[in-house]
């Protein structure tokens, strides 16, 4: 039988059969239902909210959660929950650039690795190597140094930092894929490098790529949101989540909630993609499982 | 096997080179001058002058970065410490054993806490134990080591009084941040163990030492667990080399002197050898960890040994 | 239940032991003094660099020639008696007696010594203390006579200057490389142990010349972290908390076992304008901005009722400063008439730049919120230190806060360093030929009512002209532990703990 056929059916019958498996799996559904939410937040940050997030009004600074700050107010004024809501775009803007960034040239680089082999394979993987054996915390915050602050510069440093391990993984299917017949036969028909590349491996990669993204946009807004509690990167009054948690340290004897909701705020975000992630490797792959 | 052993240092060589480029480019590009910042604001121009040329500041990059590794290689020199004046090699060792200290303490309690846990849970895979056990591991890989350290900060020093939140001389001092950062060493090695017992378990020889009769604490703990180590050991080795690199965050919030608050001092201060010779050892030290776990792979699994004979 | 009491011993023997722990250290607490400050010392060789940390470790270890009085007046240390011969010549004659730690006699060859070591190129850092010194010569074993190259009113304050400390020839060349690790000196404490960035122990030297210290260690540690300084004072791991933030000092007020001491340093922080930029150029502008700012305010609510707002540009500490300059004053509709006169068009954008010290951010976001009413759209800018410098230095911004420490406790110091043309941190570009020669005379005078006057006249010209408008003078904060008595802090910013006794 030809190893294309299994190929084509994983992929129409695919998608419900997912679904399907993963609705079992409730602390997946959680993470799913707690990302959309998310979503939605980012989206309509603007409308929701009730107050802008750099409204200030010194006069009311420092108070304690209640009607009319669901949060409480920070050390201006400005209304916690509405800088929370707006802080939702900026990690699932910060995630999912990091993660872009990464996947791009993580999987540029992983799938010209995997596909040529020889030497090419060589020069970029110890590239990677090198990469890999500086601490991505460390890396990003020398990127983030050299940089600058800001928060595109940011998501610039946390993606490159993460760029070797998509290459690594993409590396890995390319590898695997490679030798199959269906790569075989593309090739006698004439098709160009690029083109099996693009439209035959790529797919094919697509599972690993999508279960890593989703853990790895949790590690990217970890990562972004240490930065900044570092100092490097957000500027104000950016309300990113990490730079809230540490402008509230200082007050955390009296005012705990300063730093108690952005704190969760993250933590939520962090499992809830977790959940997810872990889900769907379950599901799409099981092979997978390391 | 020396010859395998010999080829992996040897392999070691173009990576570290190829750190000490990156980090050298990187700090080539950052901004600020990094006499300005070692000789404060109200240094005069003359002596800023001095600085650079001193340290070759002014020369162009490729001169600037044989200079540096020509000096590492011939006579292991890797500078001196813009601020301190004192030789890089002396700045990292001194503050290595304050990381390491932490770093042994993570990793010996989430082996404690974790392998055993992670069997338990495989046993009793799905039971309440199993479940709660995962969604508890999960928060400790979700919990951001920032806010966690702050929190039982506020807890255990504020509220409780019972440990203290800064300093590193008595064993009182190392609980918090342990605490603090072995959540993600102890939530990755038990998810691992769990997953290596479930795999092991179901494997064949597994089934005939159950129909052999043999007790089952025999079977999970020597035959079992004997072949999943391998991939715990490794899991154990990769958290141990990250958790050397220096625990930047926690060691900034409970005011630790160890290799990572260095760095970021460094960064900061534009102190590039620091930075330079602190990222070089970080990556040694984590290539060096990685080869040591391999080579205990394999040695441990026979098939591999075999390879080698 | 046996397991519950099984718990309970397991618990109290883990108290037992954490109490054993924590209660060795009150047993010591008498004869030892326990500090906990921002940052730990660079080095503690006095050349090396330029820091407040630094200086507050070698000021017990190495003395200089004289020290300060509160207000700047020399005071006899090393030196029993000193004058000005000339306007440019100074004598010192050394106390007699005095020895290093590692038992040398200290006389004027050592001064020497430090003299020429601070002017060598391993004092980059420090350069422009000594610079101003010409020439030193010992015509005897206890007489340092100086030269400097030009008449120097604060020259006092360059002698006092921890730079200027005097070292051990003997001790620097034996030990080399290693000597900012094991420094000698004649101070009342010599190193004990030194754990970089953790802790810093010193003990009492004593063969000292002068009077001891009551107690025999201080123990200096560094803790960066604000809040956890003030937990250790709580829980009485340290004597003395220094810089505690100001959200901890109500608290530590009503703890009935400490108290609170506040202090101000010769400093200010201030924002400046780039004054070769449009339309920064233009006085009119300048004072439009100080005119739409509520400077108090903005003080008030970052420092939460703490610090000054500063009607000078010379700290309320330092001689000559102005008292009598009119306070900054809220004033939408002339700030707005200002700027149409001066054809601002509106809305203007602008940058106010500053590094992360937190006080002068949040300062910023006020100012941006405040501006925006006049019509002027602010973009606060964070910088890291590094870039910062950089950035100044190109000239590229609008406005930026900046602060300036005056270690020579006079006010030549900050019109020298920020508004001269010369000026070495004149980043705010202003070129003001009457400003320069004001300055260049008041340098030179010496003390009394005609340099006064040169300052009072320069102080309202700057007022008018506003290159720069001030912002706080920081008020720093001590948590201390009640039975600490004589601690009295220093508006130089670093404080000599040899005084301070036990009840």
């Amino acid at each position: 039988m030809s190893a294309q056929a299994p190929v084509k059916m994983k992929s129409e019958a695919g998608l419900l059969d997912i679904w399907n498996r993963l609705r079992k799996n409730h602390l997946a559904l959680f993470g799913l239902v707690i990302v959309v939410l998310l979503v939605f937040f980012a989206i309509t940050a603007d409308f929701i909210a009730p107050y802008r997030y750099d409204q200030q009004n010194l006069m009311k600074a420092f108070e304690s959660p209640s009607k009319e700050h669901f949060f409480g107010t920070d050390e201006f004024g400005r209304d916690i929950f509405s800088r929370i809501i707006h802080g939702s775009r900026i990690s699932l803007q910060v995630g999912m650039i990091a993660v872009g960034i990464a996947v791009v040239f993580g999987g540029l680089l992983g799938s010209v690795a995997g596909y040529y082999g020889g030497r090419i394979d060589n020069l970029i993987m110890r590239a990677m190597d090198i990469l890999l054996s500086i601490p991505s915390i460390l890396l990003a915050i020398a990127i983030a140094a050299s940089l600058g602050p800001g928060l595109y510069n940011m998501m610039v440093a946390v993606g490159i930092s993460s760029t070797p391990q998509y290459a690594r993984i993409i590396r890995g299917s390319v590898l695997s894929l490679r030798g199959q017949e269906f790569v075989e036969a593309a090739k006698a028909v004439g098709s160009s490098d690029t083109r099996i590349i693009l439209k035959h491996i790529i797919p094919n990669c697509l599972a690993p790529i999508i279960v890593q993204s989703t853990l790895g946009v949790a590690s990217a807004i970890l990562t972004a949101a240490g930065l900044s509690f570092i100092g490097l990167g957000i500027q104000p009054p950016t309300p990113e989540w990490g730079a809230m948690l540490s402008g509230g340290r200082e007050y955390i004897r009296d005012y705990a909630y300063m730093t108690i909701f952005p704190g969760l705020a993250i933590m939520i975000t962090i499992l809830a993609l977790n959940f997810l992630g872990d889900g769907l490797r379950d599901v799409l792959d099981p092979k997978l499982k390391r | 096997m020396i010859k395998y052993i010999f080829k992996r240092i040897l392999s070691l060589i173009p990576v570290m080179l190829g750190v000490a480029f990156i980090v050298f480019t990187l700090l080539y590009l950052t901004p600020g001058d990094p006499a300005r910042i070692v000789l404060g604001d109200q240094a005069t121009e003359e002596a800023l002058h001095e600085f650079r040329e001193k340290e070759g500041l002014n020369d162009p990059f490729l001169v600037q970065f044989g200079n540096y590794v020509w000096k590492a290689v011939t006579r292991g020199d890797i500078g001196r410490s813009y601020m301190t004046r004192r030789s890089v090699a002396n700045e990292i060792m001194s503050a290595f054993p304050s990381t390491l200290k932490l770093a042994l303490s993570c990793v010996i309690a989430a082996i404690i806490l974790g392998v055993p846990i992670g069997i338990l849970s495989a046993i009793r895979q799905n039971s309440l134990f199993d479940n709660v056990t995962r969604f508890l591991a999960m928060v400790g890989l979700s919990m951001p080591v920032f806010w966690q350290g702050v929190l039982l900060i506020l807890l255990f020093s504020v509220k409780l009084r019972w440990f203290p939140s800064s300093g590193f001389d008595t064993w009182a001092t190392l609980v918090l941040p342990t605490l603090t950062l072995a959540c993600n060493p102890l939530a990755v090695i038990t998810r691992m163990t769990r997953s290596s017992m479930l795999e092991v378990v179901r494997q064949d020889y597994i089934r005939t030492a159950r129909a052999k009769g043999q007790s089952e604490r025999i079977v999970i703990w020597r035959h079992a667990l004997g072949n999943a180590l391998i991939p715990i050991v490794t899991v154990i080795g990769l958290q141990f080399g990250t958790l050397l690199a220096g625990a930047v965050l926690t060691e900034s919030i409970f005011s630790i002197p160890g290799v990572g608050r260095l760095m970021v001092d460094a960064i900061k201060m534009r102190d590039y050898p620091v930075v330079q010779g602190g990222v070089l050892f970080i990556a040694i030290t984590f290539s060096f960890v990685n080869l040591m776990v391999d080579l205990l792979y394999a040695w441990v699994d026979p098939r591999i040994r075999a390879q080698y004979k | 239940m046996k397991g519950n009491s099984r718990t309970k011993a397991a618990v109290l023997a883990v108290s037992a032991l954490v109490i054993l722990g924590l209660a060795a250290v009150p047993a010591l607490a008498k004869d030892t003094l326990t500090i906990a400050n921002i940052y730990d010392a660079r080095s503690l060789d006095p050349i090396i660099q330029n820091e407040v940390a630094a200086s507050g470790a070698i000021c017990h270890i190495n003395e200089t020639l004289i020290d300060l009085d509160a207000v700047g007046n020399p005071v006899p240390l090393l030196a029993e008696t000193f004058e000005q011969i000339d306007p440019t010549t100074y004598k010192f004659t050394l106390r007699k007696g005095v020895k290093f730690h590692n038992g040398d006699p200290f006389t004027a060859a050592d001064m020497l010594y430090t003299i020429d070591r601070a002017k060598s190129p391993l004092g980059s850092a420090i350069k422009q203390y000594p610079e101003i010194i010409e020439s030193a010569e010992a015509p005897d074993d206890y007489t340092v006579i100086i030269k400097i190259k030009y008449p120097f009113t604060p020259f006092w304050g360059t002698m006092a200057h921890t730079s200027l400390a005097v070292v051990n020839k003997r001790a620097v060349e034996e030990k080399g490389d290693m000597y900012p690790l094991n420094p000698v000196g004649t101070g009342p404490f010599f190193m004990k142990e030194w754990v970089k960035n953790d802790k810093l122990v010193l003990e009492r030297f004593e063969d000292y010349w002068g009077k001891k210290p009551e107690y025999k260690t201080l123990v200096m540690r560094s803790v960066p972290e604000s809040v956890n300084r003030t937990i250790e004072l709580e829980t009485g791991a340290v004597d003395i908390a220094y810089k505690i933030p100001t959200a901890d000092v109500s608290r530590v007020k009503d703890n009935k076992d400490l108290g609170v001491i506040g202090a101000f340093e010769h400093s200010v922080t201030y924002m400046g304008f780039n004054c070769e930029k449009e339309p920064w150029n233009n006085p009119k502008v300048r004072e439009a901005v100080k005119l739409a700012l509520d400077i108090n305010g903005a003080r008030h609510a970052v420092f939460r009722g703490t610090s000054l707002t500063p009607v000078s540009i010379v700290p309320p500490t330092i001689k000559y400063t102005d008292k009598d300059l009119p306070a900054p004053a809220r004033n939408l509709e002339k700030a707005k008439q200002l700027l149409a006169e001066a054809g601002v068009k509106l809305p203007l954008k602008a940058q106010i730049w500053s590094n992360a010290y937190k006080p002068r951010v949040d300062l910023a976001q006020i100012f941006q919120a405040q501006l925006k009413e006049v019509g002027i759209e602010v973009e606060a800018k964070v910088l890291e230190w590094g870039a910062y410098l950089d950035g100044l230095k190109l000239g590229d911004h609008d406005m930026f806060i900046l602060g300036w420490v005056i270690s020579s406790v006079d006010p030549d110091g900050i019109m020298s360093g920020i508004i001269h043309t010369k000026g070495g941190s004149n980043y705010s570009r202003f070129y003001n030929d009457e400003v320069d020669k004001l300055i260049d005379q008041g340098k030179t005078m010496p003390d009394g009512p005609e340099r006064e006057k040169v300052y009072m006249d320069l102080q309202k010209m700057l007022a008018e002209l506003n290159p720069v408008l001030y912002l706080y003078n920081e008020e720093s904060f001590y948590g201390i532990r009640n039975n600490v008595d004589n601690f009295v802090p220093s508006p130089r910013g670093y404080h000599n703990l040899t005084g301070v006794t036990f009840k």
